[in-house]
């Protein structure tokens, strides 16, 4: 079992180590740092942009495998991630943005997870129920709505209880309040900011998790191994809640690494709308800023997190299916 | 004397019945109509009897076995009483339904492999079932799991109970899928199918381990199948289901003695059997059973029936009892019955194949010489690592002339389809030689010549229905072959038109899709494809297994007929001897990847030489019940052992029955040395590879 | 991004040969029983009315106004919905009727060539992985989970920021990095086609590997390329709004119904038509897709569980 998942976590950071080598090189072609300097004044010669971007590893003079073996080298050996065309240290930025958005990223799968999955199997077993009916709706609904939209919308939603309803720790805006001193009061207000972004987030992701869900259990709800299961006495419900869910949330476990990918898009436009400074919204200013060590680091930390999803997923695939154990 | 009696008359014998149906009646919504899969069936069970219900696909027999289980899905609709211990199922919900199933009644599904739950292990999947219904401990239920396995046959019970369902051959989990249904020790055990998806040597050894469940509990046994020897073997009365009633129900010696219903009597006219030496003509029922939709009246058997009248188009005839011949559904029962009616009407034995007399006439279209093929078996997800190789085929020789069929007779596992493969892939096996009409196809380079060679060698699959594209209509399955050689339009079009004709199928059929045609016609679309090319060499797969009996002998014939008229050879691979014996000259049979006794068809079935042969001839139930039941037989002990490693000396040692009789010196010699082709003195061809007989 | 959700499962069903399908088939034309079947379901025949009606509108509605998407009405900025400006104006003065008029055809413009050309990459790469098997399929694969285990939306916004600002080109983007988990979807399908007796016999039969591929398995995969193609069309229309929401899609002075949402969503409360009329406009096309390919897959695919109960065991 350590075995198994050490294995495997050999083979994703071989994954996260290639994609964020593709990403550099993806990078360093689409963003031209020196179109940062384009619109001073006075106007730069392109030597002179050349010898500001230098210091950074970012001169189009240098090669770009000389460029790459230099970041390559540094962050393999410092675990220093380069500086932005200005020269901010790319480290600092995301030690702590990075610590926000992993948290909401993982919150929000592990909600949708478990929300998504109890509804599909509270649901499914009543199959065409006003239960089913009702949360099918529900979730076909929420499918199509874009992040923005549905982001907004609960942003709408929590003014109107903060005004009507009197509450007032429904924040919609920033990652925590300025003047917060202490321990607890931090940790209370951190989670109290939390509240909003997770929820639209959650919102967006649990509705995958329902749908797949509720159609794989009600294929296996048709297995040989179910009517079997009848056979020996139990009642249709029962059989299904004991032999068909358990070999139904084998395909959901292994999904849930490649569902990370779309919850950090999600992420993306939940930072924007809420103000937060998580990696998301540093991804967007570091593009529209041309800073490819950014890009590149943020790149990494989606990776990571897929690659933390997917390692998950196995050990859970491991308790559900002995026919993995067994192997 | 029957133990099933007319619904309604009480038992004869003056014992209650442990369960009585009544009119039983299942209909489906479809999208065409209603389907009526059942319609008015009723029986009684005694306790400790067999009652085998026999039909073909789609006659609504696992409808009825679903029905007394209260197992249907619920958008069926279900009318009738099921009357189990004088309690009426029918109408029950779904908890007081579970409080009888799996503890007054059993049953044992078709396919042991989906059968069982994949994350449970067995030893767990038991003691719930009986956990379900008795008030036990999680320890004492163990216990009880355990004893179970070990009364089913399960080797090692205790180690063997912690293992889960795919650590299970298909013969060991249905013993565990019987375990489960006597586990409560029910009154009455229902058994679907319960070995058509196993091997004849496991067949056998699954009805032995059901007779004993049935003997253990004394409960009374529904077998349901669609496999006549089955039931002449296991059951003590036998109805024979037809679109959804029962046309015959009797008991199984005044059954099989004089079959009153002609559909019954067409049904034992057209089995393939092994045993005895007459070779007698199968003749089979033409037509197909009728759509369970919008039936018209009358008999629905008249519109294939060679003896129907004009009434029995009018009204459909109920069962009613024939002196000394149990219950028939057919007006002209009585002129059957006493003897002055042949229910095969006059159109008699047909065209029976020539037989064997043209072996050995024509050229060498197929040389194999100590072929050999083996698979990698690898283990890991991310880097594969070569823990072992499967023996697949291991020297095997065998030639075939043209006008010749040669039968490659084996269980599943055995080598015979990875023979046929390739064969097929006309390219350079892995060892030994394959010369295709006179041409070593490992000296083939171009692709040209390898599409020429294609020409030549054609092959026929077992499912009709997966062999053929459904998306493309029949002409255009068929064009595709002579597309495939360059042929043009005009020549394309007249060719499909010879070749209908040439299978026996209408010029109409051209233009509709696979879906739409019934299963003996898509075979025949199946022999008219590979035909196209006029190859010299037909490869049939299995040709005859995804047919039901009645259809199975028209398919027989033509293939005769086609061998004759146009001088093909034939390599035909089948489980089931019977039915090789009506369409091969000579017959080799596999194990393990090795052949181990070749002869011509007559040679073999009247005088096997090696123990394999002959356990696997005594397996195959005869649809008589005198001759199955007198009938001395070879039961095989365990099962075919996994060919990745292979014992070193004669492959078939561990479940040999002489080997367990032999002297000391023969022990030795069949452990350590493998045995060669020994040829039968005074009988050419025939040989066999054993140190012991 | 979210298309594979619903269609993993459809797999196995997809090529069956159900009992009903069987006894109709001599009767009725398949197309017939199909369309039979489709009319049934009363939220598809709503979904392709609703469909149809949004078309026509991004077609026609420029038709009852005299306003131009790009003509600024200094006159009037920012004004709620009158007689002269049906849906309001902007902040620069635009007329929102207009805009969104023109933003519904460019996203649908979008969303419907980049579902097409989606599947038809999909298809064959995931069916040629499927059927050549081996070192081919090992090494589609690995490109495939690659793809999508690195964010995809991350190189979109990194290309388009580049490459972007013309539709047509966000077209080539959103296809290049969209394919993969149709693709995925369509291989696991298609390895199971690839065992199929017909394809064994087609290859016995001496017949070409791609036109095994595209007359044996692709046609084969029917049903789930038609669902897919509406689905596609969904999410399609979601990463376009999300990427041109972030400032990323479509450039100004273009219009798509992602960037009339970015644009809408900073005056969200002070002026709300700006964001409830484009937000609108998705949402029907998003949901009627939904529907429509909810209503094929049942219709193609009576065996799928989603499907009305059948004359099924």
């Amino acid at each position: 079992m350590v075995r198994h998942v050490i294995r495997k976590a050999a083979g994703w950071l071989l994954m996260i180590a290639v994609a964020t080598n593709a990403t550099y090189f993806l990078a360093s072609w689409f963003l031209d740092p020196r179109s940062n300097f384009k619109e001073l004044r006075p106007v730069r010669s392109e030597a002179q942009i050349d010898r500001a971007l230098a210091p950074y590893n970012l001169s189009p003079q240098e090669p770009l495998v000389h460029r790459w073996w230099d970041w390559f080298t540094s962050v393999v050996l410092h675990f220093d991630w380069g500086r932005s065309p200005t020269g901010v240290s790319v480290n600092g930025e995301i030690g702590y943005r990075a610590l926000i958005s992993g948290e909401l990223v993982i919150i929000a799968t592990v909600l949708s997870a478990v929300i998504g999955v109890t509804l599909a199997v509270f649901t499914a077993s009543r199959q065409y129920g006003w239960a089913d009916r009702i949360s099918q709706a529900v979730s076909i609904a929420v499918f199509n709505i874009p992040t923005s939209v549905a982001a907004l919308a609960v942003v709408f939603v929590a003014i109107w209880l903060n005004q009507n309803a009197g509450l007032h720790f429904l924040y919609v805006a920033g990652e925590n309040s300025p003047g917060v001193e202490g321990l607890f009061p931090t940790i209370g207000d951190r989670l109290l900011h939390l509240i909003l972004p997770t929820l639209s987030l959650t919102l967006m992701g649990y509705v995958g998790y329902h749908l797949t869900q509720r159609s794989l259990l009600l294929d296996t709800i048709n297995a040989d191994f179910v009517r079997t299961a009848q056979a020996t006495g139990l009642t249709r419900s029962r059989a299904i809640r004991r032999h068909a869910l358990r070999a139904a949330l084998i395909p959901t476990a292994t999904s849930v690494a490649f569902s990370i990918p779309a919850m950090f898009t999600g992420a993306v436009i939940t930072e924007t709308i809420f103000g937060w400074n998580g990696m998301g919204r540093y991804f967007i200013q570091t593009i529209a800023k041309n800073d490819v060590h950014g890009t590149v680091a943020t790149a990494a930390f989606a990776a990571t997190l897929t690659a933390i999803g997917a390692i998950l997923a196995d050990v859970a695939t491991v308790f559900l299916d002995p026919r993995v154990r067994v192997n | 004397m029957t133990l099933t009696t007319l619904a309604g008359s009480p038992a004869a014998t003056g014992a209650t019945p442990v369960l009585s149906v009544r009119d039983l009646r299942v209909t489906f919504p479809s999208e065409a109509g209603p389907v009526e899969a059942v319609r008015g069936v009723g029986f009684d069970l005694l306790p400790g009897r067999t009652l085998g219900i026999v039909g073909e696909s789609g006659s609504g027999k696992s409808a009825t076995a679903m029905a007394v289980m209260g197992l249907l899905p619920p958008s069926a609709e279900l009318r009738g009483q099921v009357l189990l211990g004088g309690r009426d199922l029918i109408g029950l919900g779904d908890k007081e339904l579970s409080a009888v199933r799996g503890d007054s009644i059993g049953m044992v599904f078709q396919d042991p492999l989906s059968a069982l739950t994949p994350i449970f292990s067995v030893g767990r999947l038991l003691s719930d079932a009986l956990r379900v219904h008795q008030d036990l401990t999680k320890r004492a239920a163990w216990e009880q799991a355990v004893e179970l396995l070990d009364l089913v046959g399960i080797p090692d019970p205790r180690g063997r109970a912690k293992s889960f369902p795919h650590e299970f051959s298909g013969g060991m989990r249905q013993r565990v899928v019987i375990a489960m249904a006597i586990a409560n020790k029910p009154s009455v055990l229902v058994a679907d199918e319960p070995t058509t998806a196993l091997d004849v040597t496991v067949q056998a050894q699954i009805l032995d381990v059901l007779r004993l469940a049935q003997k253990e509990t004394g409960a009374g046994l529904v077998l349901i199948t669609h496999d006549l020897g089955v039931v002449a073997g296991h059951a003590d009365d036998i109805a024979v289901m037809y679109a959804g009633r029962f046309v015959e129900r009797a008991g199984v010696d005044e059954l099989f003695r004089r079959p009153a219903m002609p559909y019954t009597a067409r049904l034992l006219a057209a089995v393939p059997t092994v045993d005895s030496g007459v070779h007698r003509p199968l003749v089979p029922i033409g037509g197909e059973p009728p759509a369970l939709v919008d039936l018209p009246g009358g008999c629905p058997f008249a519109s294939r029936c060679a003896v129907a009248r004009d009434e029995c188009r009018a009204d459909e005839p109920e069962l009613r009892e024939i002196t000394g011949h149990g219950h028939v559904a057919c007006l002209r029962a009585d002129e059957i019955a006493d003897g002055t009616l042949d229910p095969a009407g006059e159109t008699g034995p047909g065209d029976r194949p020539s037989g064997s007399g043209s072996t050995g006439t024509g050229d060498v279209v197929l040389r194999v010489e100590d072929l050999v093929k083996t698979f990698p078996v690898t283990k890991g997800a991310l880097l594969k690592r070569r823990v072992g190789t499967l023996h697949a085929v291991n020297r095997v020789s065998f030639e075939l002339r043209a006008g010749e069929t040669l039968g490659l007779v084996g269980e599943s596992g055995s080598g015979k389809t990875t023979t046929l493969l390739e064969v097929l892939r006309l390219k350079q096996p892995e060892g030994g030689r394959i010369e295709v009409a006179g041409t070593d196809v490992a000296t083939v380079g171009s692709a040209a010549r390898v599409r020429e060679l294609r020409r030549d060698v054609q092959i026929v699959m077992q499912d009709p229905l997966g062999a053929l594209n459904p998306r493309l209509p029949v002409f255009q399955l068929l064009a595709e072959p002579l597309r495939a050689i360059g042929r043009d339009r005009e020549s394309i079009r007249s060719r499909i038109h010879e070749l209908l004709t040439l299978v026996g199928l209408d010029a109409s059929v051209s233009g509709r899709f696979p879906a739409a045609l019934s299963g003996g016609q898509r075979q025949r679309v199946g022999i008219a494809r590979a035909l196209a090319t006029e190859p010299k060499l037909l490869a049939l797969d299995e040709p005859l297994s995804a047919l039901d009996v009645s259809v199975q002998a028209g398919v027989i014939n033509l293939l005769d007929r086609l061998k004759r008229e146009l001088g093909l050879a034939y390599l035909v691979v089948a489980h089931d001897l019977a039915v090789v014996r009506y369409i091969s000259d000579r017959i080799a049979v596999m194990y393990l990847g090795h052949i181990v006794e070749t002869g011509d068809t007559e040679t073999i079935f009247a005088d096997p030489k090696h123990p394999y042969t002959r356990a696997l001839l005594s397996a195959i139930p005869v649809p008589d019940p005198r001759r199955e039941r007198a009938r001395e037989r070879v039961v095989l002990r365990g099962e075919q052992p996994s060919a990745t490693r292979p014992p070193a000396g004669c492959v078939f040692v561990d479940r040999c029955p002489l080997y367990r009789l032999a002297d000391e010196e023969v022990r030795r010699r069949c452990r350590t040395e493998r045995p060669e082709p020994t040829a039968v003195a005074g009988r050419a061809g025939h040989q066999y590879a054993c140190h012991a007989v | 991004m979210a298309a594979h959700m619903t269609n993993d499962t459809a797999s196995g069903a997809t090529p069956a040969d159900p009992p009903a399908r069987q006894a109709d088939a001599p009767h009725l034309g398949l197309g017939r029983l199909y369309l039979r079947r489709f009319l049934r379901n009363r939220l598809a025949v709503v979904g392709v009315v609703i469909f149809v009606l949004l078309v026509l509108f991004s077609l026609f509605g420029g038709v009852f106004t005299s306003h131009a998407y790009s003509d600024a009405d200094f006159a009037a900025l920012t004004q709620p919905p009158s007689a002269t400006h049906w849906f309001g104006t902007n902040q620069g003065g635009n007329d929102v009727y207009a805009s969104a008029v023109h933003g519904l055809q460019r996203s649908l413009a979008i969303a419907v060539s980049v579902s097409a050309l989606t599947i038809v990459v999909a298809a064959v790469i995931g069916a040629s992985a499927a059927y050549f098997g081996g070192r081919v399929e090992k090494v589609t694969l690995a490109v495939i989970h690659f793809l999508l285990v690195v964010p995809s939306f991350l190189i979109l916004a990194l290309v388009s920021h580049r490459l972007a600002g013309d539709w047509r080109v966000l077209i080539v983007v959103l296809t290049v990095f969209g394919w993969m988990s149709t693709a995925r979807v369509i291989w696991s399908v298609s390895t199971s086609l690839r065992e199929r007796d017909y394809v064994t016999a087609a290859e016995f039969m001496g017949i070409s590997a791609p036109r095994i591929i595209l007359r044996h398995i692709i046609p084969n995969l029917g049903s789930l390329l038609i669902v897919n193609l509406t689905l596609g069309v969904v999410a399609t229309v979601l990463s376009e709004t999300a990427l041109s929401f972030l400032g990323f899609g479509v450039q100004t002075p273009d219009v798509s119904l992602g960037t009339m949402l970015a644009d809408g969503a900073s005056t969200v409360t002070s002026a709300p038509w700006l964001f409830a009329f484009p937000a609108g406009l998705v949402v029907l096309l998003t949901m009627s897709m939904t529907f429509v390919g909810d209503g094929l897959r049942d219709a193609l695919d009576p065996t799928s569980v989603t499907g009305a109960a059948g004359g099924r065991r």
